[in-house]
């Protein structure tokens, strides 16, 4: 299906529509008719006319400068709202909208009342615009522009397709100006006029594209719409014959659609992890909330929690007669009893108010990244040992997962930091001899001397690694957020530096983790780092 | 009955006096003079309290960390229930939290931008089951979060633990006096650790009056083996104790001085600890929860006012005395 759209000017500005109005763009220096309205139409005046030339037709021609951009948007506005009608929706050019209803127009009683709920709405925002419904995009395409003007609503039977375009010129095609010019010059004038000229002759004289343009009109090759916004999964939708504006209606719709959405995901043994509600308003503007959840769930009652909090941030505008709730990732989730009183508090359970509900709350507050475990890694390098999971990752297995790793203080290992800084931060120090711990030392501008000190630990970089000191995400730890992994000052100071840890104590008692960068035999200078505090 | 109504009517007045105590029980810190001090015998549990360090300290909060970190490994919760801290600069490191006795494979770690989002979060984790703790660490606490994060840990039984971090100092003295709705309020202030005494080595009856080189404890001071040891001089001391012949050098245990400047339901008090945690001692491995044992050295706050030096005594015996 195709709609063809009069571009004009909406909004207060608007003339009336019998006053010929027509809006301006340059083009190198001249200045052309961008669009035109239908009284402007009626006295001649047609895109791309000189604005001298127009002026000189009709003198009472109000103008106003185009603005592409604006109306791309808003083109694309308009696309999104016709996702009421089907998932499969997309801007045509700068003048339509494609719309994939293939199984879609059963929900409105057929191809008819759908075109025709969808003009009386158009019409109602003030959009003037004529819709085809055929068999193919081509066939849709060239019934949408170059039928008579009369009709505004076109519904091609899947036989007549080749029947109803032979008549139409060559240009309905979807052809560029040349060839479609070259095509009049040898005479094809009507698409019917090319059914019975030999394929490969056409293609040697003006090149593929007539021919499979060609094809795609008659529906013999197949043209994908590719859709405006990702095709979610699942999708549950609630309209309303009266428009809805009351917070307490939409909160209730809300649950509706999460009660439906999770019969459907019950049923499938699924459970979603990324959904999208859309607000569909009177006014042709769609509002949206998305959100994303730790651990696939089908809990109605955790998911309407979670769209509900966001309510707030929707402006119903003057009603709501759609509401769509689309999930874009589901994910496995046995069946279990949900809901049940007794249910286990456990972190890896779906029940309502549990841990996944409140990891799921404070993620779509935070963003999943920022809601972590601390997981042990094997690894020398201090940064690297403990590093943060966002919890939307599955637990690391119990296979990979060295428990020893955070025994900390069991005699075996020396003592660790409480707090660790990433990066590590440079101090100024003063020591004796080249392998001593700094008998004084300045950190963020406070000077610290030296009590007692242990050490030194050294810790080489790991060799075996590219890049020696950081953690590329994704290798080795597969989608893992890792957090604080890259030890910009390392990296930068000294990346595959050997570093030598000592522990220390000032006067006050206060113990650092302090290392050097570097050997004291390298030529190089040392640098040295408090790389975290002790308790 | 009067002899139904007059256990009740105690129970009345018990509530009335330790309203927190004794709602959800209590958990002993496991330092009997810090215990005897808190009402009920123990930290109170779903209640609310706060902790913060001293001197560059209150920025780092590594002590408050390092002793909510305690506190937490004695709540001795259900194994699937987590621990949710909420902070604003991601600084914490698990094996140094695991060397205090908390499993770090039970935290969550929630981090929020600002201090009133953080208040959020932890109170999103009062009111969630599964929550064996909430965790928090702030600067600015409007005296309203306060009441509103003690009611929600009352009222869910969970118990809140406030980090009180300031990143300058202006920000510190202004908050650091102000009141709030905690039920108690603990101050750790560092002290210079005392040296570690080695017992005697066997090959001293051999004749050989050597340092050790390695002995049951050489990895706690000394780092990894086949490194070497640092000897500051001072270290290496005689104490007078006759079963010790030397002091092991480097950075003994952590030594503190908590201080309990509030205590609802209870009077205030101050002690010195030493910090020995989850280690190998006297030949079989301490239970990693006892974080906190006290130190020979005990003091008495109405004798040494706040920030004097407590450390002078060095006698074994507990020496408690308390006022009010």
């Amino acid at each position: 299906m195709s709609l063809r759209q009069t571009p004009g000017r909406k909004g207060s500005a608007a003339p009336a529509e019998t006053a010929p109005f027509a809006t301006v763009t340059d083009a190198g220096g001249q200045r052309l008719l961008a669009a035109v309205n239908p009284a402007a139409a009626a006295a001649g005046l047609a895109p791309d006319m000189p604005l001298a030339d127009a002026l000189s037709f009709v003198p009472a021609l109000a103008t106003a400068a185009a603005e592409p951009a604006k109306d791309a948007a808003a083109l694309r506005r308009l696309a999104e709202w016709c996702g009421r009608y089907s998932p499969w929706t997309a801007p045509d050019a700068t003048d339509g909208i494609k719309i994939e209803i293939t199984g879609c127009a059963h929900l409105w009683g057929g191809e008819e009342p759908l075109a025709a709920d969808l003009i009386a709405r158009l019409t109602r925002q003030g959009i003037a615009a004529r819709i085809a419904i055929a068999e193919s995009l081509g066939a849709a395409w060239a019934c949408a522009r170059f039928t008579e003007p009369g009709a505004r609503m076109l519904i091609l039977p899947s036989a007549a397709t080749r029947i109803a375009l032979a008549p139409l010129p060559v240009a309905a095609l979807r052809l560029d100006p040349a060839t479609a010019q070259g095509l009049r010059r040898v005479g094809l004038k009507r698409i019917g006029d090319l059914y019975a000229m030999p394929r490969d002759a056409l293609a040697r004289r003006f090149g593929v594209a007539v021919a499979q343009r060609l094809d795609q009109a008659l529906g013999d090759l197949p043209e994908p719409l590719s859709p405006l916004s990702e095709t979610p999964a699942r999708r549950v939708r609630l309209s309303f014959a009266e428009p809805i504006a009351d917070p307490a209606d939409l909160a209730l719709a809300t649950e509706r659609l999460a009660d439906d959405l999770a019969t459907r995901l019950a049923r499938e043994g699924a459970g979603a992890r990324r959904l999208a509600l859309d607000f569909h308003r009177v006014e042709g503007r769609v509002e949206r909330i998305a959100l994303g959840t730790a651990r696939p769930s089908r809990d109605p009652h955790h998911l309407a929690a979670l769209l509900k909090e966001r309510l707030d941030t929707i402006d119903p505008g003057l009603g709501v007669e759609d509401m769509i709730l689309a999930v874009f990732a589901i994910d496995p989730l046995r069946p279990e009893q949900l809901g049940f009183a007794g249910a286990s508090p456990s972190a890896g359970s779906t029940g309502g108010g549990g841990v996944a509900t409140l990891l799921d709350r404070l993620g779509n507050r935070f963003g999943l990244a920022a809601v972590s475990r601390l997981e042990a890694r094997e690894s020398h390098l201090p940064e690297r040992a403990s590093i943060k999971v966002s919890v939307s990752e599955p637990a690391a297995s119990p296979v990979s997962r060295r428990d020893q790793g955070w025994r900390g203080n069991d005699g075996a290992k020396p003592p660790r930091p409480i707090r660790l800084f990433e990066p590590p931060e440079p101090i100024e120090a003063a020591w004796l001899l080249p392998d001593d711990p700094p008998f004084r030392f300045t950190w963020r501008r406070r000077a610290h001397r030296v009590r007692c000190a242990d050490g030194p630990e050294r810790i080489a970089a790991e060799w075996w690694r590219p890049d020696g000191s950081a953690v590329t995400p994704g290798k080795g730890l597969p989608h893992a957020h890792v957090e604080g992994a890259n030890v910009e000052g390392a990296n930068v100071e000294g990346a595959n530096a050997i570093r030598d840890y000592y522990r220390v104590e000032d006067d006050e008692g206060r113990r650092f983790w302090l290392f050097r960068a570097g050997l004291p035999d390298d030529g190089q200078p040392l640098r040295w780092f408090v790389h975290g505090v002790f308790a | 009955m009067p002899h139904d109504l007059l256990p009740m009517l105690r129970e009345q007045v018990r509530r009335i006096e330790h309203p927190t105590a004794t709602t959800h029980g209590v958990v002993p810190l496991g330092v009997a003079a810090i215990d005897r001090a808190l009402p009920g015998g123990g930290l109170a549990r779903g209640a609310l309290h706060e902790i913060f360090g001293t001197a560059g300290d209150e920025e780092d909060g590594a002590l408050a960390a390092a002793f909510a970190a305690g506190m937490l490994a004695r709540l001795a919760a259900p194994a699937d229930t987590i621990v949710l801290w909420c902070l604003a600069r991601p600084d914490l490191y698990g094996p140094g939290l695991a060397a205090h006795g908390l499993d770090p494979a039970r935290l969550v770690l929630v981090r929020a931008p600002r201090d009133a989002e953080i208040l959020w979060a932890m109170e999103e984790g009062l009111r969630s089951r599964g929550v064996a703790a909430v965790v928090g660490e702030v600067g600015t606490l409007p005296d309203v979060a306060s009441r509103r994060l003690q009611l929600a840990a009352e009222r869910f039984g969970v118990t809140a633990l406030l980090l009180r971090r300031w990143f300058n100092g202006g920000q510190a003295a202004r908050e650091r006096n102000l009141p709030n709705a905690a039920a108690t309020r603990w101050r750790i202030a560092t002290l210079p650790s005392r040296p570690i005494p080695i017992p005697p080595f066997p090959s001293r009856s051999m004749g050989f009056p050597m340092p050790p080189l390695r002995h049951p404890r050489a990895s706690e001071g000394r780092g990894v083996a086949g490194t070497a040891a640092v000897a500051l001089g001072s270290r290496w001391r005689a104490v007078e104790d006759g079963l010790v012949s030397q002091v092991e050098p480097g950075v003994g245990h952590p030594h503190w001085r908590v201080e309990l400047l509030r205590c609802r339901g209870g009077a205030a008090g101050c002690w010195e600890v030493e910090v020995r945690g989850g280690k190998v001692r006297e030949g079989k491995v301490a239970d990693a929860a006892d974080i906190v044992s006290l130190a020979a050295t005990m003091a008495d706050r109405s004798q040494a006012p706040v920030g004097s030096n407590v450390l002078a005594s060095d006698t074994g015996s507990e020496r408690i005395r308390r006022t009010g």
